[in-house]
């Protein structure tokens, strides 16, 4: 059975040999005038002011998290999506009451507005 | 002669003393006061129910010290033209104000908008305001060493304080000053709070500032917490120029500031002049006037419509070029009769430059033919797309009230319910001839402006339209010897002929001595020339009132509280020209 | 197993589509510029060559033969680490796309798939999840407002829209009942009609989902060009901008081809059977059209706002396709 992802091993040589390769290439081919003004960040052409890693806002965060609340439950759904047909209404009804323990945790956020970019 | 008219009785009455002296040139009245009357005075012309002045059109200033007649005179004015937008009646305030540390109480208590025509008078003319919010310079860099429009600064050969090579060590401290974020003050006073907040540069280099404008975005997360914006970065000083060529010369100028509609700065100039020559303009060059003032006026609302849609879309939605297309048909007309697409210089102080070619008329018939057709392909694309009405319903609102107090002019203040359009308060060029509806929306926001502007192309065609099926025939330079040069055959027989000739061409027309402020309705709003002549054949001070710069001055008070992607849409709903803005 | 099967033939394969997805990308953009060209009543590219296919060689060559520049502000390391590591999972999405029924060559049976895995579809979304990872890591090593920007916005579009992506692949998962692509391709029991019907009716909100997590217009916050400049690839230049883009035409045609074999046949067609080889040009051709679908909502919608657009998946996606889900739940457990 593992044999069968031989080959995926085997594609993921390639695409990183291809990227590196990508990459050393040019660093070989291209030329190098090093100059002040390529050293700044962009900004609209103004030196900018501050560094960009600062604190973001806590939405970025909230997204994330909801995610990863939900994405994780989502990702228990596969095997029963696969295996559907053989667990039959037993697993549709486990699978019901899954979902709807999810939905209560939706509509709180939604609820709770995090769904609105403050 | 001027003690009937019922204003200055009014203001006699009200303020007795305080008015110095009261001047009629050309049907203007010019009340000259004590810099210290300037604001009681211009509020109760505000809030006078009966006399209703409730425009702010210009804030200006004069440096007096070369004009013959006024040396021993107060050195400085500065000048205030209001409007009233019910009866179109016009009146002019002057404040003298003495050369050795001249300072004058800022008129922004009572209009927010004169902010930036104030700091452009500091900039240039170096008189203070007292009491203003945020008096920097602001078309020049903060560390200009003079005041250019002053009379003893020559034009060119100044010192410029930076230089731009890499080697230079002010170079790399240049930009880090600018942005020093304690010389960026709020209109309210509060300083961008660099601690919390990240300080965004959109511009001068940026997709979607329409030029080299630059605004520093106070930002939280995604949303703009401030706006400032600096404008400058295309200033080539105009109104200096103005002030050592000739009157005729200056046409070229008028081009160039707004670029994208330079058929109706043109006109603007040609007719400010005019009414300081006092001259009549053949019929035939008025019509014609009119119809490449629309069509120009078609193009650049074309041009906005594009590159506003790209603001919400990116440059692979196709109505940019269709945009283009259309436009293109327009600027093929403009290049028939002028030889230029942008630069037209067609429309000049006394008539055009030359009579339309015979093709003209059919030419622009084929606008008139498809244009209908194409606008309603624009509106099927864009108008009740969801997509679109999510952007712009709601976003960038100005109250009618906030408008005004920001001078706004053109599609800006219409959407939000005021018919100010000077085709109708102050007809130019027989405006009054035309049957057309000025539009107007109630909402205040994008997508009000969106509309007003789609439905004034509708209305430009009309006019065009209207226009073509009445073009008479006739010269198109005016008939005045005091602007036309004597027809080839006097030449021959009457010496007076050949010397007026030869003093028209080497010297140009000679105004009489006066002042006039005249204005007209660009496609982006209210384009006023105000010019004063010491009866030379050069301008002694002319100031343009565009109405890219003033409206500009409201992006905070539309972006704050939205998010950066709105903020891109309110710059362009704007529809700046930064030639136009920084001139 | 001998070597030859395990090593040989799957390297020849993955180089093969290596180059095959590589030319692709570089024609897509040909494709791509020509057809937004028509839409926007231009010609297009059409200086190098005739039709202007040269353009992409030429393209190629200026950007690996430019200055690479590093600058001093950023993370050397994860600034040089970002493309490859959006490039890399790109390429690896087709390893587990079927392109074609199985080819007898050489006296071979060789199946036109890299790797036939019955874990197909979570192969493609966790690699394809994974090249977010190069994106965000770029646009925060760039040490660039707009780069960092450009990143958030990536993140949280990505992880937003990954989750009705996710439901609805279920969904259609429920019809197959099984996760091995070529399988959904040629299923061992056939599929009822009104399932294939059914499942038809997921495609529209699965094309938002697509469009999202590739990033493209009107959905391309990670670049939104009106705001953010070039968004998180601000600072890159030469080859590793060219690495980025190839990423976004990649995941485009990765996307494309998943969508491809999960709703329209994969690379069935008429004649496939008598003429195996038929079957990489039904697939090639169905890519191109899903490939047109996004070049044409890009030249036809505005860019929605980016609050609007999270807001658009959690409430309204997400509930959809929840909804959709349990419906198909029902139908095939039920009847």
């Amino acid at each position: 059975m593992t044999e069968a992802y031989l080959p995926i091993l085997v594609m993921m040589v390639v695409a990183g040999g291809f990227a590196a390769i990508a990459l050393g290439v040019s660093a070989l081919l291209g030329p190098r005038r090093p100059n002040p003004a390529k050293d700044t960040p962009y900004e609209s052409g103004i030196v900018p002011l501050g560094d960009a890693r600062r604190r973001f806002p806590v939405q970025f965060y909230v997204i994330a998290v909801l995610f990863i609340l939900f994405d994780v439950e989502v990702i228990l759904m596969y095997p029963w999506a696969v295996a559907a047909r053989q667990l039959g209404l037993f697993g549709l009804i486990e699978m019901a009451i899954f979902v709807v323990i999810l939905l209560v945790g939706f509509i709180y956020a939604w609820k709770n507005d995090a769904f609105k970019w403050q | 002669m001027a003690q009937t008219n019922p204003i200055i009785e009014k203001l006699r009455a009200r303020f007795g003393n305080a008015i110095q002296a009261v001047d009629e040139f050309r049907g203007e009245t010019t009340f000259t006061l004590a810099p210290k009357d300037v604001v009681p005075v211009a509020g109760f012309l505000r809030d006078d129910p009966e006399l209703h002045f409730d425009h702010l059109e210009d804030v200006t200033s004069v440096d007096r010290s070369r004009y013959p007649g006024l040396e021993n005179a107060p050195r400085f004015a500065v000048v205030y033209q209001f409007i009233s937008t019910r009866s179109g009646e016009r009146i002019r305030l002057k404040a003298p104000v003495p050369g050795d540390n001249p300072v004058v109480p800022t008129i922004t208590g009572l209009w927010p908008g004169a902010n930036w025509p104030e700091r452009e008078i500091y900039d240039l003319m170096g008189i203070k305001f007292e009491g203003h919010p945020d008096l920097r310079r602001i078309l020049l860099p903060h560390n200009w060493p003079n005041h250019p429009l002053r009379k003893e600064m020559p034009r060119g050969g100044e010192p410029v304080p930076f230089s731009m090579t890499w080697e230079d060590e002010e170079f790399r401290s240049f930009g880090t000053q600018i942005i020093e974020p304690k010389a960026v003050q709020t209109v309210p006073p509060k300083q961008a709070d660099t601690n919390r907040h990240m300080i965004l540069n959109m511009g001068p280099q940026h997709p979607s500032t329409h030029g080299v404008l630059r605004v520093i975005v106070e930002l939280d997360g995604e949303r703009v917490v401030a706006a400032y914006p600096d404008i400058g970065y295309l200033h080539s000083g105009f109104e200096k120029q103005a002030e050592s060529i000739r009157y005729k010369d200056f046409i070229i100028y008028t081009d160039r500031s707004d670029y994208v509609s330079s058929m109706c700065t043109n006109l603007g100039y040609s007719l400010a002049v005019e009414k300081l020559m006092g001259v009549e303009i053949p019929p035939r060059a008025q019509v014609i006037r009119v119809i490449m003032a629309e069509l120009q006026r078609l193009a650049s609302h074309l041009l906005w419509l594009g590159t506003s849609v790209m603001d919400a879309a990116g440059v692979s939605h196709a109505l940019l070029m269709y945009c283009f297309r259309e436009r293109e048909q327009i600027l093929d007309i403009l290049e028939l009769v002028s030889g230029a697409r942008l630069t037209t210089s067609y429309i000049r102080p006394g008539g055009l430059w030359h009579d339309v070619p015979p093709s003209f008329v059919e030419r622009v018939q084929d606008v008139l033919r498809t244009f209908p057709k194409r606008i309603a392909e624009y509106e099927r694309m864009v108008t009740d797309n969801p997509v679109w009405k999510r952007r712009t319903m709601g976003i960038g609102k100005l109250t009618q009230a906030q408008a005004q107090a920001m001078c706004c002019t053109g599609p800006m203040l219409r959407a939000t319910g005021l018919a100010l359009d000077y085709r109708k308060l102050r007809p130019y060029s027989g405006y009054e001839n035309y049957d057309f509806k000025v539009p107007t929306a109630t909402e205040g926001d994008l997508y009000a402006r969106y509309l007003c502007r789609v439905e004034e192309m509708k209305q430009s065609l009309r006019i065009i339209d209207q226009a073509l099926k009445n073009l008479p025939d006739g010269p198109v330079w005016t008939a005045d010897r005091k602007m036309a040069l004597p027809p080839r055959q006097e030449l021959d027989t009457s010496m007076e002929a050949v010397i007026h000739h030869f003093k028209l061409n080497t010297e140009g027309f000679t105004p009489p001595k006066g002042e006039i402020f005249d204005c007209v309705e660009n496609p982006r709003g209210q384009m006023g020339f105000y010019i004063v002549s010491d009866g030379t054949a050069h301008p002694y001070r002319l100031h343009m009132r565009t109405p890219s710069f003033v409206n500009l001055q409201s992006t905070d008070l539309m972006a704050r509280g939205g998010f950066i992607a709105d903020l891109v849409l309110v710059i362009g709903s704007i529809d700046i020209v930064l030639g136009d803005v920084d001139r | 197993m001998d070597w030859i099967n395990l090593i040989l033939i799957p390297a020849i394969k993955s180089v093969v589509l290596v180059v095959v997805l590589l030319t692709g990308f570089a024609y897509l953009t040909w494709f791509e510029r020509k057809l937004i060209g028509r839409f926007q009543q231009r010609i297009g590219p059409n200086r190098a060559w005739k039709f202007g296919l040269g353009h992409p060689i030429a393209d190629a060559l200026k950007m690996i033969f430019k200055e690479e520049i590093v600058p001093s502000y950023t993370d050397k390391v994860l600034f040089v680490l970002g493309p490859a590591l959006a490039i890399a999972p790109a390429l690896l999405i087709f390893a587990v796309i079927p392109v074609g029924p199985t080819l007898n060559l050489f006296g071979k049976e060789i199946p036109l798939v890299v790797a036939d895995v019955n874990i197909g579809v979570l192969w493609v979304l966790a690699v394809a999840g994974l090249g977010t990872y190069g994106i965000v890591l770029g646009g925060w090593a760039s040490n660039n407002k707009y780069s960092l920007l450009g990143a958030l916005r990536t993140s949280s579009q990505m992880l937003s829209y990954e989750l009705p992506m996710g439901i609805l692949l279920i969904a259609v998962l429920l019809v197959y009942g099984t996760l091995n692509l070529n399988q959904i391709v040629t299923p061992l029991t056939p599929i009822p009609w009104y399932l294939r019907v059914w499942i038809l009716l997921a495609f529209p909100f699965y094309f938002i989902t697509m469009l999202a997590e590739t990033g493209r217009k009107p959905f391309d916050f990670p670049e939104t060009e009106n705001e953010l400049v070039a968004g998180f690839q601000t600072e890159y230049g030469s080859i590793k901008f060219a690495l980025y883009y190839m990423t976004e035409y990649l995941h485009i045609l990765g996307a494309s081809g998943l969508a491809v074999t999960l709703f329209f046949g994969g690379w069935r067609g008429p004649f496939v059977d008598q003429f195996p080889i038929l079957g990489l040009f039904y697939f090639a051709a169905k890519v191109l059209a899903m490939v047109f679908l996004f070049i044409w909502a890009s030249a036809s919608v505005p860019r929605p706002r980016y609050d609007q657009l999270l807001r658009f998946c959690w409430t309204f996606l997400f509930p959809i396709s929840l909804v959709y889900m349990a419906v198909t739940a029902v139908l095939v457990v039920v009847m």
